[in-house]
């Protein structure tokens, strides 16, 4: 413990840019590296001399096309997040500022959803989104995925709620407004660094999950990309593109490190006001 | 959308009947909790508690995959369970991982918190940095890192070589000790971040007052630190406990792309256990009845880490 | 067309045969008879050829074998009314998909599977029977008939050989003359494969003599079993629920490859090495003489001067394992006819030679064995006059006993090969168990 307080203040400042540094390249190096990785020439690879795209070409040409295996994975994405938000929104409202019967129940019960295995759910989850007729869809496949993000989403939102002062809301009931016209006016505007936390991480989720697509999807022109690239990965047996395997990587890594980087000032404020002190 | 349509209904009764006579407030107010609660409701009861009943039921039934519901044969699966010669391996491996990967996670998570809280310059560029492979998915960090441990492609090998620090390649996932570590290194890489963060938001919640009224009383910075800082920073703390530990415990991506329980088995997590039995050997009976003895010892455990909190709190 | 004809394990030599082959088969089609399933199309019950009528059917493959499936899709699709949609699903995982699909009754029309996996499918009834329809072809007794037994349960047959994927021993020419032996002189007995092996490791540099996967249940399936079968002696009782891993034969070809891992005769890795690159390291052009899967044959380098030959056992004989993917239609297809059509055409002779034989790959007839693509190449009449002599072991439990990592399987052969030698007979009564539970 010791060490650490002193990094922090006591030594000067070249010892804290060491470390601080040193961590920043052992953080970095692997992005780094998949990205040079993607684009070095390497034999048996659609690359195999020199540096170039060649295994992005794999990538655009392989089986339905990247450009279709993008688009899955974009309208499930943006699905999933809808839903999310929608559902952990009121929800989240619900849990911080109005007293049920069961309330405590269904919470809990939320956040139960983290402590089931995610591959034991699927069987059943299948067998039921066919009795829905949701079966092979892409909506289906997002449901799926927004309900695993509700515990945390949840969680967040209720936070965020119980962080926005009381008073705020009786001074618009005051005005007219009923619960519900609060909630728009002048609360959605309070917890919208919660929501943009809660719509990053279904994001991410849904962008990158493999296992529910797996099991939930099955058409190729329906899959999402890193089902695909799991395929592209295994294509030939007993032989590895490792090449178009870490340009996968990165056309799977590159949208959501944009969107975090875009975002980022108002995630990190999204924790901030949930301010988890308990 | 959603909101207009559980909103109305619920909210309009009690509107319609406002002016003549007042309802109780609280009756009102629970209906309208409802409402906004419908929607989670719905989701959790049909898409967690349906399937996590049939889960139920297929725990106590004789169900091959391929030939669905046999009937019930109550309690085979779950003896069956203690016989499967890879469940206690697997317990055992699958506490082991736990135990490492969060005392490391949460020692990396909280030096880095410390070392971004205070305003200095490029923190914010150290910050972003610590948290961007936060922002991957657990499964294309897995598949990065199996380039990056590949002898074909990966470069850690040639750079120890170059360096004059090692000869030859190195197996990073060819010994149960270094497929464990080489696993650990990257979910520590992948997740340090983002428990960072929380830690971050614990930090910054501590009053600087308190932090000035201990120096004024002498107290040595880490006098400080662990009279006012760690027990400040406790419901954080304990948040990333419950998250790593759960997270932890349910482990399956990382090994199931990296080292596919091997070698040997020596790396095969319980859930990995339950997607074999399902998967492999095909068995739904029994791949259930270790799901559901794992989600009793999730809840046991969390509501016993709960409990722990709260009486800490009393105290 | 969803899954279009491009897509390539090795984008450019391989693009180049496909659209070569498909190319091909049009022109045949086009100026020959004019298609053959038109003949019976009235009827409905389906004649020996089935029903073309337009309609859409759904197959699932696995990557692994994806090039060829396509290729065969891509030919028929060209000349039929039928289309096919054709859906790739990774192979680790083409097992949980065909039994979550199974569970609830959504499999697609056709389905092709591991030949391994064909028993575990039938006998749980996945399948629609097929004998009368595979017996009225004039050619059924030459379909590969390692593949039909596999697909054959309390006499009824379910599914006709769709790849063909056989062990065949690899051998480097150029290496071999560097080592002073005859590159016209492959081995002929297990013995002679090891002093071939230690002449050419004996090379040095970068040359290693041989290559397996010693973490790879599935490689070691395929690749040393041949050997045992080569001498004789059986791996499994006939139902599959029995193991004879432990005979002084089988001792006798683990202590061979112990005896490669002990003195490095083998390229770095083949210890860890779990089957997802093992067949990379030969066409590199370092390794002496290592069994590999025919369908690397027409992925060799145009510079690689190798030889194939039969996997031989300790002392003589040959024997091959038959792999690749058999396909059947499912049991709750509701186009049987037409996705007979497909199965009955794609085992013609046009798709056959035109397809199949024009990529380089194993023909699913042993009365094919002599082509007019074979002809050109010797080395590919050796492999595939094989296909009459090989072998496909059966069992029900055959996945999760030897192809799963975490399966015994593969804990014998480590113990057998880097660990401990005396707990054979232990390990193959646990290959035993896992068979008959």
């Amino acid at each position: 413990m010791e060490p650490r307080m002193k990094l922090t203040s006591h030594l000067g400042r070249t010892p804290y840019y060491v470390l601080a540094g040193g961590l920043a390249v052992i953080f970095m190096f692997p992005l780094v590296w998949s990205a040079f990785a993607s684009v070095s020439p390497q034999a048996g690879t659609a690359q195999d001399e020199g540096f170039g795209f060649g295994n992005y070409r794999t990538l655009l040409e392989y089986d339905a096309g990247l450009w279709q295996y993008l688009w899955n994975s974009t309208y499930v994405s943006i699905a999933t997040v809808v839903l999310t938000l929608g559902v952990s929104l009121l929800g989240g409202y619900a849990f911080a500022r109005f007293d049920f019967p069961g309330k405590n129940v269904l919470f809990l019960l939320t956040l139960a959803i983290l402590m089931v295995p995610y591959a034991t759910l699927l069987i059943p989850l299948y067998v039921l989104l066919g009795n829905l007729n949701l079966s092979n869809t892409l909506i289906g496949l997002s449901l799926v995925l927004a309900m695993y993000q509700l515990p945390f989403a949840t969680f967040m939102m209720r936070i965020s709620f119980e962080a926005v002062p009381r008073e705020l809301e009786e001074s618009a009931q005051v005005d007219g407004c009923g619960t519900f016209g609060a909630l728009r006016r002048i609360l959605l505007p309070a917890v919208k660094p919660g929501l943009i936390t809660v719509g990053l991480f279904a994001f991410l989720a849904a962008w990158n999950d493999f296992i529910a697509p797996l099991i939930l999807i099955s058409d190729s022109s329906k899959a999402p990309l890193p089902l695909a690239i799991a395929n592209l990965r295994q294509q030939s047996m007993g032989a590895i593109d490792y090449g178009a395997t870490e340009a996968g990587v990165v056309v799977l890594a590159v949208p959501c490190l944009a969107l975090f980087l875009l975002l980022q000032r108002h995630y990190i404020r999204g924790f901030m006001s949930g301010a988890l002190k308990g | 959308m959603q909101s207009q349509v559980t909103d109305r209904p619920v909210a309009s009764p009690v509107r319609d009947r406002a002016p003549t006579r007042r309802t109780p407030w609280w009756r009102s107010r629970a209906l309208k909790g409802i409402g906004y609660a419908s929607p989670t409701a719905l989701f959790v009861l049909v898409l967690f508690i349906v399937p996590l009943l049939l889960v139920g039921r297929m725990s106590a039934s004789d169900w091959p995959l391929l030939r669905g519901d046999q009937g019930l044969n109550l309690p085979d699966n779950y003896t069956a369970v203690a016989d499967n010669a890879l469940f206690w391996p697997a317990v055992r491996f699958t506490l082991l991982y736990t135990v490492i990967v969060t005392v490391i996670l949460l020692g990396l998570a909280l030096l880095l918190a410390l070392m971004v809280q205070e305003q200095r310059p490029g923190v914010g560029f150290f910050r972003t940095v610590f948290f961007l492979p936060s922002a991957l998915g657990l499964a294309s960090a897995s598949l990065l890192f199996w380039g990056l441990y590949s002898p074909s492609i990966g470069p850690i090998g040639p750079i120890l070589e170059w360096l004059g620090l090692a000869d030859g390649p190195i197996s990073f996932l060819g010994t149960s000790t270094s497929a464990l570590w080489s696993t650990v290194f990257l979910i520590v890489w992948k997740f340090a971040g983002f428990y960072m963060l929380i830690l971050l938001v614990g930090l910054q919640g501590i009053p600087h007052d308190v932090y000035e009224a201990a120096r004024m009383d002498g107290a040595s910075r880490w006098q400080t630190f662990r009279s006012i800082t760690l027990p400040l920073l406790r419901p954080s703390i304990a948040l990333t406990l419950i998250l790593c530990v759960t997270g932890s415990l349910l482990a399956f991506d990382q090994f199931f792309i990296l080292t596919k329980g091997g070698p040997d088995n020596s790396t095969v997590t319980v859930v990995q256990l339950i997607y074999r039995e399902a998967f492999q050997r095909l068995d739904l009976g029994t791949a259930a009845a270790i799901s559901m003895i794992v989600l009793v010892v999730l809840l046991i455990l969390n509501i016993a880490q709960f409990l722990g909190l709260r009486r800490a709190d009393e105290a | 067309m969803r899954t279009a004809t491009r897509a390539r394990r090795h984008p450019g030599r391989g693009s180049t045969r496909t659209i070569a082959a498909i190319a091909a088969v049009g022109l045949v089609t086009a100026c020959g008879s004019g298609g053959s399933g038109e003949t019976s199309g009235e009827t409905g019950a389906g004649g020996p050829d089935g029903v073309d009528d337009g309609t859409t059917l759904t197959m699932w493959t696995r990557a692994a074998t994806q090039a060829q499936s396509e290729a065969l899709v891509a030919a028929y699709n060209e000349s039929h009314e039928n289309q096919i949609e054709l859906t790739v699903i990774p192979t680790d995982d083409y097992q949980a998909k065909v039994g979550a699909a199974a569970g609830s009754g959504e499999l697609p029309d056709l389905f092709a599977s591991d030949v391994v996996f064909v028993p575990n499918y039938t006998s749980s009834g996945l399948f629609t029977d097929l004998t009368d329809r595979i017996e009225s072809l004039p050619y059924a007794d030459a379909l590969a008939p390692a593949h039909i037994d596999a697909g054959t349960f309390e006499g009824s047959k379910y599914v006709v050989p769709h790849t063909l994927d056989l062990s065949v021993l690899f051998y480097n020419k150029d290496l071999y003359a560097k080592a002073g032996l005859d590159p016209e002189q492959p081995p002929t007995t297990l013995a002679e494969w090891d002093q071939h092996a230690r002449a050419i490791d004996a090379l040095g540099d970068d040359v290693h003599g041989t290559f397996f996967g010693g973490n790879c249940g599935g490689c070691g399936v395929f690749t040393w079993w041949p050997s045992i079968w080569a001498a004789g002696e059986d791996v499994m009782n006939d139902d599959g629920t029995e193991a004879n891993l432990a005979s002084d034969v089988a001792q006798q070809v683990y202590d061979v490859y112990r005896g490669w891992a002990a003195d490095d005769v083998t390229a770095p890795g083949a210890r860890d090495e779990t089957g997802t690159t093992w067949t990379g390291y030969f066409p590199e052009g370092n390794i002496g003489v290592m069994p590999m899967p025919s369908t690397t044959f027409g992925l060799m380098p145009d510079d690689l001067d190798f030889g194939v030959a039969p996997i031989p056992g300790p002392d003589g004989g040959e024997s091959t394992f038959v792999g690749g993917d058999a396909i059947g239609i499912s049991a709750a297809s509701e186009h049987v006819d037409q996705a007979w059509n497909f199965l009955a055409w794609s085992l013609g002779d046009e798709a056959q030679i035109d397809v199949v034989a024009a990529n380089g790959d194993v023909v699913a007839r042993t009365d094919l064995a002599s082509n007019k693509h074979s002809d050109a190449d010797p080395r590919l009449v050796t492999v595939n006059e094989l296909l009459a002599s090989g072998r496909t072991p059966y069992s029900l439990n055959f996945g999760q006993t030897f192809n799963d990592p975490n399966g015994p399987w593969l804990t014998l052969m480590r113990d057998a090969v880097y660990g401990d030698e005396t707990k054979l007979e232990e390990n193959n009564e646990a290959v035993s168990s896992s068979l008959s539970s």
